[in-house]
């Protein structure tokens, strides 16, 4: 079986090459070329430019020298985010040369997969399944768009989480509604002892609570717009990642605004009635 | 009349109030009970989780965490060499592999492998027939499958298995039906003797092992076999279930211990507002009743009780609410992250610990505090006279 | 005629408030002693001074001149707590707005300060009873300050300042939320309570009932004009 992975590779690096020789290759020697991930590169003080040592053997034997051609961002990766991607990349060749046992036959010509791009995508059912009946003993799978599933639960949890934030608040809300139309309670008498109807006044309370719920929902979004950069700047730099943690989109904000304005009317709404539901004489008593 | 007691009637002049700001602390109450949890909840399930096995050590040949980087070469003579170690007690080699089985609707299926030895303590526990033995009936050597792959492929003690990665494929003798501690929901998962594993993966070179399990003797510990396999063999690495986890602390599981830390401090955030806000009002729309109070021979001391006395109503009441209530939601919130692909099902997220009751009950007391101390202040600093005057006036 | 103690002296008393407009004399040079059962009175226009003089008789505030013994003791020399003992003990307040406590009971308005005082729990429960009595709401004792008229209210309020046996009650304008027929009502349970042996000082607008006290004094601009005695007809 073909250790293909290339993250294999890392223990290799980190037995051989903080040992192996660093100088570069005589003039003219041509040396195979491999690219190292940016995280490598700093965790092991590489250069580009620079010869190491690879061996596919933890104990460094077989080792074999390349020269660092560039560096390259690993493509994030949200489901793994946490690991060090200490990570290089060579040709195929070489690395079934690097990898190989001696003398095990067909190893130069063995692979852990094949990737195939469809002409057309939407065939890639019926492809993998027909290739997988034509070619027992191989495993063919469709490749998902994305580790999708990871977002997903994710995105349910934050959702999750979200959910419980809101009621936790929009008790909080009542509260200050409710002392607010307690504050305005013989306002509130008067103006009905002075003729105003229940409705007259529950539209002013309505106007009001749109009023401090859109500017304050607007406030929120902004809020968090502008925290969302420190947000990705520590989780950025705890993980060594170019993930975008936190992203106040357009469709997001406007989700937030339409959620809050409806809570904060109601809210307002609500403690406003329940006071004008009581007889006029008791608002104004003391 | 006590301050509780007259904090009691004081809250109950405004039920309303009263009654939201009790149920504002115990909603994000449970949240931050659900943070604490979440906070320490996977280290304590995934120790559960390794110390299930037996092993209290674990040997890789590098730093990689098993079965991501190379295998353990000369792995019996390894083994072997370890076990004469004083402070082990057993050293078993294991090996990881994956391989296709053929499923419904002409597809394949991935199966995980692992192979052992057949004397073990924990890697599997059985649930139906027997364990592995050594040997191979017929040519077929034994397998163990997991529930998931006996009820999806419909085996049973006896079954025959067959692997689609191999040409020509692979045949296995089923003996028996185990749950395998780090099997993740959904996951087809196989055991079989190392020798079986040759003949799964017959490309894959022999002797190796991913892993070396290890069980200190109980009189050396976990920490003094660590020591004696690096003495012994420098070029391995070691690694006590303390470690591991610390490890992963750090690194793996260190997104939901700062996701805890954060929702906890944003839910600490909540309370404190609402607690101090419903009391700093109260107090604000009842200042001519302070100054009475203080008037009539109350003191600063009295009045900044009587005020605690309402706060910790609040959060106290609220408080011991979220209890329940967290753990209703912790419930909920691991039910969804447990759906995370390749996650061992035993694993969970959220955890009760009496430490976490703890942490709840010292934050309740602190929160009951620092909220009531703004309108304490207000309330004990309140000018006696001009109160008066000004509310005469008002 | 035995000389009678001194509840209250005061020497040139004058306390200015310090206003972001500048300072404000409240009051100035006031010398007043109130003795054991003297029922004084003092009236005067708005703003003349009148409360502020009451809440430093009654040690709720202190001086910024002059000299102010109670009960022999300078006031100015007591902290904030000493103070607030004497307040709880020696002097009972009643106020204009009564400053009921609106989720407590007539009864436990009453019996609130005496349980503050330390007061055995037998103790105070017979002597609310009996002050609730004597204010003539003992078949009022349950209910609710809201549920109370405004006289009635006044009544609790008298009951609660008489809970601990002060040595001094102070009224600061007892019947201004009331009507006359109330106001009179109020009137002569204070001249039961002084007639009983409870000094008292009371501040207000209310002729008649300024008129019911031994002692009438007038302020002006933070000064006491000087007004005899004046024996009730």
């Amino acid at each position: 079986m073909v250790r293909a992975p290339l993250l294999l590779l890392l223990p290799c690096l980190a037995a051989a090459a903080a040992g192996a020789a660093r100088a570069a290759g005589p003039e003219g020697e041509r040396l195979p070329e491999i690219l190292v991930s940016r995280g490598l590169l700093r965790e092991r003080r590489l250069a580009v430019g620079q010869v190491v040592a690879l061996s596919a053997d933890p104990r460094g034997a077989g080792a074999r020298r390349f020269r660092i051609a560039g560096v390259y961002e690993p493509t994030p990766d949200p489901s793994r985010f946490t690991a060090k991607r200490l990570e290089a990349r060579m040709h195929l060749p070489d690395l079934l040369a690097l990898t190989a046992e001696p003398g095990e036959a067909g190893a130069a010509d063995s692979v852990s997969a094949i990737n195939i791009a469809l002409q057309d995508a939407s065939d890639a059912g019926a492809f993998a399944r027909e290739l997988g009946a034509r070619a027992p003993g191989i495993s063919v799978v469709r490749a998902a768009a994305g580790d999708d599933q990871h977002f997903v639960i994710i995105e349910r949890f934050h959702l999750a989480i979200s959910v419980v934030t809101m009621i936790g608040s929009t008790a909080f809300l009542l509260a200050l509604m409710v002392i607010r139309a307690d504050e305005r309670r013989e306002v509130a008498g008067l103006l009905r002892l002075l003729g105003l109807r229940r409705r007259r006044i529950l539209l002013q309370a309505l106007l009001e609570g749109l009023c401090i719920a859109a500017a304050g929902a607007v406030f929120g979004v902004l809020f968090a717009a502008a925290t969302q950069g420190a947000v990705n700047a520590f989780f950025r730099w705890r993980y060594d990642t170019t993930l975008v943690f936190v992203r106040v989109t357009p469709a997001i904000a406007a989700r937030c605004i339409a959620v809050a304005l409806p809570l904060g009317v109601m809210a307002g709404l609500l403690a406003s009635w329940t006071l004008l539901r009581r007889p006029v004489l008791d608002l104004l008593r003391r | 009349m006590s301050p509780l007691h007259f904090a009691g009637r004081s809250l109950s002049r405004q039920p309303a109030r009263a009654l939201l700001g009790v149920i504002g602390v115990a909603v994000v109450g449970a949240l931050l009970f659900d943070m604490l949890m979440l906070s320490r909840g996977l280290i304590v399930s995934f120790r559960d989780l390794l110390e299930s096995t037996g092993f209290d050590v674990r040997v890789t040949a590098t730093e990689a965490l098993p079965g991501m980087g190379p295998a353990v070469a000369e792995a019996a003579a390894t083994t072997e060499e370890l076990s004469r170690l004083p402070e082990l007690a057993m050293v078993v080699p294991v090996r990881f592999g994956a391989a296709t089985v053929a499923a419904r609707g002409g597809r394949t299926h991935e199966v995980a492998i692992i192979g052992s030895q057949t004397r073990r303590r924990g890697e599997w526990r059985l649930l139906e027939g027997a364990d592995l033995a050594d040997g191979a009936a017929g040519g077929r050597p034994d397998m163990v499958v997991n529930r998931t792959l006996a009820r999806e492929q419909g085996l049973a003690s006896g079954s025959i298995v067959r692997l689609a990665s191999t040409l020509p494929g692979r045949e296995f003798r089923v003996s028996g039906i185990v749950e395998f501690p780090f099997e993740a929901t959904g996951e087809w998962m196989a055991g079989v003797t190392l020798r079986g594993f040759t003949h799964a993966f017959p490309t894959a070179r022999r002797d190796e092992a991913d892993l070396l399990l290890v069980a200190s003797r109980p009189e050396a510990g976990p920490d003094a076999a660590v020591v004696a396999i690096r003495r012994a063999r420098p070029d391995l690495h070691a690694f006590s279930i303390d470690e591991v986890l610390e490890r992963l602390r750090h690194a793996e599981f260190s997104y939901f211990r700062q996701v805890s830390f954060v929702l906890a401090t944003i839910a600490s955030f909540f309370t404190l507002l609402l607690v101090t806000t419903l009391l700093t009002v109260s107090v604000n729309q009842r200042l001519g009743e302070v100054a009475a109070l203080r008037a009539l021979g109350f003191s600063r001391r009295r009045i900044t009780l009587d005020l605690l006395a309402e706060s910790a109503l609040l959060v106290g009441g609220g408080g011991i609410a979220a209890v329940p209530l967290g753990l209703l939601l912790a419930r909920g919130l691991d039910s969804i992250l447990r759906q995370m692909p390749d996650l061992p099902s035993r694993l969970h997220f959220f955890v009760l610990e009496p430490r976490d009751l703890a942490l709840h009950l010292a934050f309740l007391v602190l929160a009951a505090l620092i909220a009531a101390a703004y309108p304490a202040i207000l309330a004990a600093r309140l000018p006696i006279a001009a109160t008066l005057r000004r509310e005469s006036i008002s | 005629m035995s000389a009678k103690a001194a509840i209250v002296e005061a020497r040139g008393v004058g306390k200015v408030y310090p206003m972001p407009a500048g300072p404000v004399e409240a009051l100035r040079d006031v010398s007043l002693t109130v003795e054991a059962g003297d029922y004084v009175a003092i009236s005067g226009p708005s703003g003349c001074g009148k409360s502020t003089l009451l809440h430093l008789l009654g040690c709720v505030d202190t001086p910024t001149a002059g000299s102010l013994l109670f009960e022999g003791r300078p006031v100015r020399a007591m902290g904030e707590e000493e103070r607030s003992r004497i307040r709880l003990r020696r002097i009972g307040f009643v106020f204009q707005r009564f400053y009921l406590l609106p989720m407590l009971t007539a009864w436990e308005n009453v019996e609130l300060v005496q349980s503050e005082a330390g007061m055995p729990a037998a103790e105070r429960r017979a002597r609310t009873r009996e002050l609730l009595e004597y204010v003539g709401l003992g078949q009022r004792v349950g209910h609710l300050p809201s549920q109370l008229s405004g006289g009635e209210m006044q009544r609790v309020a008298i009951a609660r300042a008489l809970a601990n046996r002060p040595g001094l009650v102070l009224a600061d304008e007892p019947t201004g939320e009331l009507d006359d027929e109330t106001g009179e009502q109020i009137g002569d349970l204070f001249d039961r309570v002084n007639a009983d042996g409870t000094t008292l000082v009371i501040v207000t607008h209310n002729l008649a009932l300024a008129a019911r006290a031994r002692r009438r004094l007038a302020m002006r601009s933070g000064r006491l004009a000087a007004s005899p005695a004046m024996a009730r007809p």
